[in-house]
């Protein structure tokens, strides 16, 4: 592989030489970028404007050729390709976990030359909020290997219904039974932790024939729903937010390599916190007992109106507020991401979503020119509101920060305060080996086959193990 | 083969006789030439000159066998696309499970002898896994024989709309594992579902099968023999078709019992098919990947993580390609065997009743 990229590099090098050397003035092309992206509607949008709006400076007739990936396969299918080395992809929408497993294997390029050569490129990096840009571009986690370019940023928000919330009926009876105003604004539901978040589970479960904001239901209603599902990262973007908001941590990388597994992933705090995520689940709809209640799952369950509020990503909130898609589009409303209360302060920490832009290594000369002019267009201002005007988000702090940028979608003011929380999970080439064990243990606690002690000794006992012999922990 | 046709010509011994239709030297340049080039240059070259030796032995036995073997002419496109698509990965991977490699590391293969093989035999893990797929393939394979089976005699008589009938009840064998997958899911989904809420008619609470690990082995189990069913029924069905009338009548007039109709007629002619069903159905069963990875992911926790779920987890998600390999070997090892040692007791059995 190596010797192949240096090859590349040889014939690169000599291109451009004898180019110089011929000085012919350079002739538009054809330019194909092909690219694998996940299937959603972020993805489906930048495929639109690039191709009603797109101009290469270049001159060049670039084409964007992309493949569309639903997510549950997306890894799977990209990872194949990848090592299968039929070098398919001049680019990819990457998740940021992925960026050590594909880095090491000699498939993502670093940019940081790119970036050095051009002071436009190093100009919109510097304006990005710095959560975004560590977690979606650098490879070790936080230091100034830059791989990535932020495509779709991404972060949980809290979807409630207004219906339910602010029914006269509902507020009396919550504030006789708790003695609490139940949250209608946004503003006043931004307001609330999580012991407020298991009153509204406790409080809105009911069942069919009983009423619900005036109404006799025709099925069984919950209040609450997160993710705890079992397939992919379903459990663990949801429970990094609770150990991290309790003051404890997941195996931290940045302290590779005396940094342990041990002591930490299973520390007292990292106990509590997994004992709260699963107290709450005992309010949410019975598929959370089957390790079957993923993103798409709360999804559907909270666009079907059988939750009062739902947890889960922006990048699904479009179809939420879509009366095609959603029997709740009109009294969806959006606040920030419940947090720990801690010393009176709301403690917010979560994992951040979302993905890069990457460049392949094998992709030659004029297709890095266009890739790297490509991603300059989608990061322009003018490009990034657009997006954002159509559901989007953009890290870029001199277009969240536009008051424009908050009248876009109703989510969006949970955009910037939600930011400066955002942290991310690891990043190293054995992630999904310790995303798959951890994700098997979880799904034990929230299916009740055992406690949150157990389940996170287990976890600590084989990262500690397998960190240790891929050399991320040393003694 | 050639000595009708090759004359024999000088002291040279015909092995080494520079002629276009010499296949044997020719072969041998090229694992030599193919041998040289794997060492001394780069993949990138190496690979063509490899490519291109083998061309010209295939040319040189070609040319051999032109105007003389069209039979062997005929099938040599369907072996060498066979050998290309087929034997050759299969030697390649045999290869690769006695070296240390990872497809996405840019590492070369380090040779490790037979430590993957003792590595996975020793694996605890390994071994749950390997228990788990057996309490599913005895679970679904007994289930599809019985139901199967007695589909296959309700379907031998005659009754009103029976080809229509029979025609969807064969409708599950023919969806994808994908489609049956989803609609299982959806199935037993204690909100939406159709199992839940018949439940819920009786009991008033959701019904959540897929909470415990009985609960998502029978989800499993039923799912597939849902699916698979009607695969032996078929079989099963075309065994009683078989069976002459005159024996029943023959039968009929001893007035013999519908038991010993049974066991004296219908069986005999049905059981080498029924062992055949079997035989398809155990093989397919121990592979047992799709339905699992839909319904449970393996879950709750890895309790219904069957051995070709691990296995997926191990070559595709984390890359480790030699325990892969190995993996597959062993199970392709235990495939055979099994088929093996299950073929020698039919034999055994088939020559009892005939001495």
């Amino acid at each position: 592989m190596k010797l192949r990229i240096r090859l590349t590099l040889m014939t690169a090098g000599a291109a451009v030489v004898a180019g110089l050397g011929g000085a012919v003035p350079a002739l538009a092309e054809d330019v194909t970028l092909s690219m694998a992206v996940p299937d959603w509607p972020p993805t489906r949008i930048m495929k639109d404007l690039f191709d009603k709006n797109y101009k290469a400076p270049s001159g060049n007739t670039v084409k964007l050729d992309i493949d569309f990936i639903p997510w549950p396969d997306y890894y799977t299918r990209l990872n194949t390709s990848l090592t299968s080395g039929e070098n398919k992809y001049t680019m990819a929408v990457s998740d940021s976990q992925w960026l050590g497993a594909f880095i090491e294997a000699g498939y993502y390029r670093k940019i940081n030359d790119l970036i050095d050569a051009d002071p436009d490129l190093k100009a919109t990096l510097a304006d990005m909020h710095p959560a975004p840009l560590q977690a979606y571009a650098t490879y070790p986690y936080k230091s100034d290997n830059y791989y990535g370019f932020p495509q779709m940023p991404d972060i949980y928000v809290n979807y409630y219904r207004t219906d339910v919330f602010c029914n006269e009926e509902e507020q009396k009876n919550f504030m006789a039974k708790y003695n609490e105003k139940l949250p209608c604004s946004p503003e006043e539901m931004d307001a609330i932790d999580w012991d407020m978040y298991e009153k509204f589970g406790e409080f809105f479960m009911r069942k069919k024939g009983e009423m619900l904001a005036g109404k006799v239901l025709d099925d069984d209603f919950y209040g609450i729903a997160y993710q705890a599902g079992k397939a992919y990262d379903f459990s663990t973007m949801q429970i990094n937010a609770f150990i991290w908001q309790y003051g404890g941590n997941i195996w931290d990388e940045t302290q590779a390599p005396t940094g342990h597994a041990e002591g930490v992933v299973n520390s007292p705090e990292a106990v509590k916190a997994l004992e709260h995520y699963l107290k709450l689940t005992q309010y949410m709809p019975p598929v959370v007992k089957t390790g079957g209640m993923d993103i798409f799952k709360t999804d559907e369950l909270f666009r079907e109106g059988k939750v009062a509020s739902n947890i889960e990503w922006i990048g699904f909130a479009e179809s939420s507020i879509n009366p095609e898609t959603s029997k709740v589009a009109d009294v969806v409303a959006f606040a920030q991401a419940p947090g720990l209360k801690v010393d009176g302060e709301i403690v917010r920490w979560a994992n951040i979503g979302g993905q890069p832009f990457v460049i392949m290594t094998w992709a030659n000369d004029t297709q890095i020119k266009e890739a790297v002019d490509f991603v300059k267009w989608w990061l322009s201002p003018e490009v990034q509101h657009q997006f954002a005007a159509q559901g989007g988000q953009s890290a870029i702090k001199s277009v969240y920060e536009d008051p424009k940028y908050v009248t876009y979608r109703p989510w969006n003011r949970t955009w910037a305060p939600g930011l400066d929380w955002q942290k991310d999970t690891w990043h190293i080439p054995e992630f999904f080996e310790l995303l798959v064990q951890g994700q098997e243990q979880y799904d034990l606690a929230i299916t009740g086959k055992q406690d949150a002690k157990t389940t996170l000794d287990n976890i600590a006992a084989f990262q500690e193990d397998l960190l240790s012999e891929a050399g991320h922990i040393e003694d | 083969m050639t000595t009708d046709t090759v004359p024999v010509s000088g002291g040279l011994p015909r092995l080494l006789e520079l002629r276009a239709d010499n296949w044997p030297l020719a072969i041998i340049l090229a694992v030599v030439i193919s041998i040289a080039a794997i060492a001394l240059l780069p993949p990138e070259i190496s690979f063509w000159v490899a490519l291109a030796a083998c061309i010209l032995a295939a040319g040189s036995a070609v040319y051999n066998a032109w105007g003389r073997y069209k039979g062997g002419l005929l099938v040599a496109p369907a072996i060498a696309l066979l050998f290309i698509m087929n034997i050759f990965p299969l030697m390649w991977s045999l290869g690769l499970s006695f070296f240390s490699y990872r497809a996405n590391r840019a590492r070369a293969p380090v040779f490790v002898g037979l430590d993957n093989y003792a590595d996975i035999l020793t694996d605890p893990v390994v071994w749950e896994r390997l228990q788990t797929t057996a309490v599913l393939v005895v679970l679904t394979v007994t289930v599809q024989m019985v139901v199967g089976f007695l589909l296959a005699f309700l379907f031998a008589k005659q009754f009103p709309l029976r080809r229509y009938l029979l025609i969807l009840v064969l409708t599950p064998m023919m969806l994808s594992y994908v489609a049956v997958g989803a609609f299982f899911r959806y199935y037993y989904e204690p909100t939406f579902g159709l199992l839940s809420q018949f439940v819920r008619l009786f009991t008033g609470e959701p019904y959540i099968l897929l909470q415990s690990t009985e609960g998502a082995m029978a989800g499993i189990v039923f799912a597939d023999a849902w699916m698979w069913s009607p695969f032996v029924m078929l079989l099963v069905l075309a065994g009683l078709v078989s069976v002459p009338k005159y024996l029943y009548e023959a039968a009929a007039i001893d007035r013999a019992s519908f038991w010993r109709k049974f066991t004296s007629i219908t069986f005999p002619y049905i059981r080498g098919l029924l062992m055949l069903a079997l035989l398809f159905r155990t093989i397919e069963a121990f592979k047992l990947f799709d339905i699992v990875f839909l319904l449970t992911e393996g879950g709750p926790g890895t309790s219904t993580e069957t051995v070709s779920l691990y296995l997926f987890r191990q070559a595709i998600q984390f890359n480790k390609t030699s325990d892969s390999t190995t993996i597959s070997y062993i199970l392709l090892f235990t495939v055979i065997v099994l088929t093996n040692l299950y073929l020698y007791f039919v034999n055994r059995r088939a020559r009892e009743t005939q001495s």
